[in-house]
């Protein structure tokens, strides 16, 4: 009951991330929205008496899946709208 | 004591409240990767005084991991920004 405010603010703003995360053009912006997530659920992790568990969302979804975006994002197109125009999408890839 | 624990809650609370506006709201990347770090400030401060609500120390080893990580995300971000990642 004494930390009842805090996790309902964060599965209310895990619900919001995801949303942004999927319906967010920026990919950059949705990478962003991803370390919230995982933010999030390390936390809810920690809460439900599992630290193991959070330790391991923690070292995963915060660095490594956060490098490895970027490292994609860098090397292909920023923007969704960027997939439609072909041959720039194929000389990215390349 | 307990109204102290209460307190801080809300404080925290709060805080992720206004970062996630600053988060939606902000019309640069650099405001929403400054939003992620406070979260992740934020963050690291609940799972240290969960882990004294809990009684137990050893959780306190989650939030030293977490704030030695959480900065790798925000420095990436910000190379990518600068172009020179």
């Amino acid at each position: 009951m004494i930390y009842f405010i805090l996790i309902s603010v964060l599965v209310v703003l895990i619900i919001g991330a995801a949303v942004y995360a999927i319906r967010q053009k920026d990919l950059l912006y949705a990478v962003i929205a991803t370390g919230i997530i995982s933010l999030i659920l390390s936390i809810l992790f920690y809460m439900l008496q599992a630290p193991d568990v959070a330790l391991t969302e923690a070292a995963i979804g915060v660095a490594l899946t956060t490098i490895i975006f970027i490292i994609t994002i860098r090397n292909t197109v920023r923007f969704e709208d960027e997939r439609d125009k072909k041959d720039k999408f194929k000389s990215a890839v390349k | 004591m307990t109204y102290i624990i209460y307190i801080a809650f809300i404080f925290m609370a709060a805080g992720l409240i206004f970062s996630a506006i600053r988060f939606v709201k902000g019309p640069t990347a650099g405001d929403r990767t400054v939003a992620l770090d406070t979260l992740t400030t934020i963050g690291v401060a609940a799972l240290v005084l969960l882990g004294y609500v809990f009684q137990r120390f050893v959780y306190i080893d989650v939030a030293l991991v977490y704030a030695v990580l959480g900065f790798i995300g925000v420095i990436v971000i910000a190379r990518y920004l600068e172009g020179a990642l």
